[in-house]
């Protein structure tokens, strides 16, 4: 059984799969709905079929398989050929927004000469196989090579410098918008020399549409999960709301030059001087606003506002502003695991607030029955005893980032997934450069601001 | 009208199709053999874990127990996430149930 409003979606993944699973479909929703009107959902009519749902399901199991049922094939997917029609590029371009292959903003068509001069961004063979990626774990993966992410490179507006990182974020083979209900969102964070050489924003507004790499890049994840991980609104595609993460991914670059801290990925076991890009999933980030510090300890701010989430994953990120990172080392938190110590032993919850999150209900609580330590003990707990349920330290992370300009932070309940290697992909001639009028204003803006730091004596390396 | 053509010709573009290919590993299973009537048979009602779900469920069987009071149920949590097969679950239900309902997705 599947709630009505899965209906299309049970059909299409049994017709992917050849299993003509006999559905029926009670009405929708059944989440926080009174024992009564589920007692007439079960005594009432499937509204899709229009018939009683409950001699429909005793039909299901005793009605004789058809031939089709016994021998069933899948509706798989014909090659794709590797050029679409030539067309005019009006046309192409409503081809590619009606069938769904854009993400509604208009995109550089991927013409052969453009995508072949993309693929100078990188050493990496045109035919090379990157990955497999599915939005969904319901329906088959696409495969897709180095020129298939070219491909979207371009129409996302990138040039060749962006490939590598690009080619990086395809192969980790995660989707940037997984398929949930829940509309999931996700978070990209480069490291090392890369940021520089492509001219990656990790200062001022780094989170916000003022530079081409940063955009790019991210918007780049979007095409090649709606391309290549076959992401198809109502089709694979389920976020009730959707979320505008999915736009860019909050991509941009951990500003290495004024953490106080050792940079991410180098946390993460990588060495300062190679290129990582960091995948984080999750769903929503709260700015700290009105929390600079003054009145009460960034610190203590953080335990309040994480009572926000649902803990579901005990993971959590903190994007902070350098001046944050400056504070808290002032405060003693010398590297960011004293932080993430911190907070996992001082935040506390019920057991009830804790319990009472329907999506730990469904994803935290069958650790619980199987007898998993410390849920299946937390399960027996009263609703008002107090818990410390972010049990992993190592799971709650720090990315610095930002301007200087105010000590904020976002909390976010994102989980970091992995960490991957963006040198793998670069050409052996080294990434192209950006723009030398570009390259010039941004290291005077660079001098700049560090002169004022300079001055303001606040300059804490 | 030779000129029209060439003129035509030149303004077409040719571009790359972006999508994936499919990799075509999905092998088709065919269906369990149904029953000839549900009378003195076994039949498991597993909740999948959507909110909501077991509740339905637990209406589910008191349904059964109403109307086919023939039938034996026997309502159970999938061990684990919705997400994630369960070969032993599978093999424990192939043992011991004649049927099973499975729900509720969404």
């Amino acid at each position: 059984m599947a709630s009505a409003r899965f209906a299309d979606f049970a059909a299409q993944d049994a017709k992917n799969h050849g299993m003509n699973l006999h559905f029926s479909f009670p009405p929708y929703p059944l989440v926080g709905r009174p024992r009564e009107v589920l007692r007439k959902y079960v005594e009432g009519n499937d509204p899709i079929s229009g018939k009683p749902l409950m001699p429909q399901v005793v039909d299901a199991l005793i009605r004789p398989l058809t031939e089709k049922e016994k021998h069933p094939k899948a509706a798989r997917g014909r090659p794709r050929p590797r050029l679409l029609k030539p067309d005019t590029e009006e046309n192409l371009h409503k081809l590619f927004l009606e069938n769904g292959w854009t993400d509604g903003a208009p995109v550089v068509l991927p013409t052969e000469e453009r995508v072949a001069h993309m693929l100078a961004g990188t050493a990496a063979d045109p035919s090379e196989v990157v990955g497999q990626m599915t939005v969904t774990i319901h329906q088959e993966r696409l495969e897709y090579t180095v020129e298939k992410v070219a491909v979207n490179a371009v129409m996302a507006g990138a040039g060749p410098e962006h490939l590598p990182a690009i080619l990086a974020l395809a192969a980790s083979e995660e989707a940037s918008m997984p398929s949930s209900t829940t509309s999931f969102g996700r978070m990209a964070v480069v490291n090392g020399p890369i940021r520089e050489e492509i001219g990656m924003n990790s200062g001022l507004g780094a989170l916000s549409p003022f530079n081409h790499a940063n955009t790019v890049i991210g918007r780049a994840w979007t095409l090649i999960t709606i391309n290549l991980g076959d992401a198809r609104l109502g089709e694979t595609f389920m976020g009730s709301t959707g979320n505008n993460m999915n736009y860019n991914n909050m991509m941009f670059a951990e500003n290495e030059e004024q953490s106080v801290w050792e940079p991410f990925h180098v946390r993460k076991g990588f060495k300062k001087e190679e290129s990582t890009v960091s995948i984080f999933q999750g769903w929503s980030a709260i700015n700290s606003m009105g929390a600079a510090g003054c009145c009460r300890p960034a610190q203590e701010e953080m335990l309040i506002i994480m009572q926000a989430f649902p803990c579901l994953q005990a993971a959590l990120t903190l994007i902070m502003d350098p001046l944050v990172a400056k504070h808290l080392k002032e405060q003693g938190f010398d590297d960011p695991n004293q932080l993430s110590r911190y907070l996992s032993e001082n935040f506390k919850m019920t057991a009830g607030q804790f319990w009472g999150s329907d999506v730990v209900y469904s994803l935290v609580e069958p650790n619980a029955r199987n007898g998993i330590e410390p849920y299946a003990s937390w399960l027996k707990l009263p609703k008002d005893a107090i818990i410390a349920p972010y049990i992993f330290p190592e799971k709650i992370n720090t990315v610095v980032v930002g301007g200087e300009t105010q000590a904020l932070w976002l909390t976010t309940d994102m989980w970091h997934t992995k960490t991957v290697s963006i040198d793998r992909w670069r050409p052996k001639s080294g990434v192209y450069k950006e723009g030398e009028q570009a390259a010039r204003r941004r290291h005077a803006r660079q001098k700049r601001h560090a002169a004022a730091l300079h001055a303001s004596g606040y300059d804490l390396k | 009208m030779a000129q029209n053509k060439k003129q035509s010709a030149s303004s077409l573009c040719t571009v790359l199709d972006p999508r994936g290919q499919p990799t075509m590993v999905v092998k088709p299973l065919p269906l369990a053999p149904r029953l000839d009537t549900l009378e003195g048979k076994t039949v498991y009602v597993i909740d999948v874990g959507f909110g909501g779900g077991w509740e339905f469920l637990e209406e589910t069987v008191a349904w059964f127990a109403r109307n086919k009071p023939g039938v034996k149920t026997v309502l159970q949590h999938k061990r684990g996430i919705m997400f994630v097969d369960e070969p032993e679950m599978w093999a424990d239900i192939k043992q011991k149930a004649d049927a099973v309902v499975f729900g509720v997705g969404g």
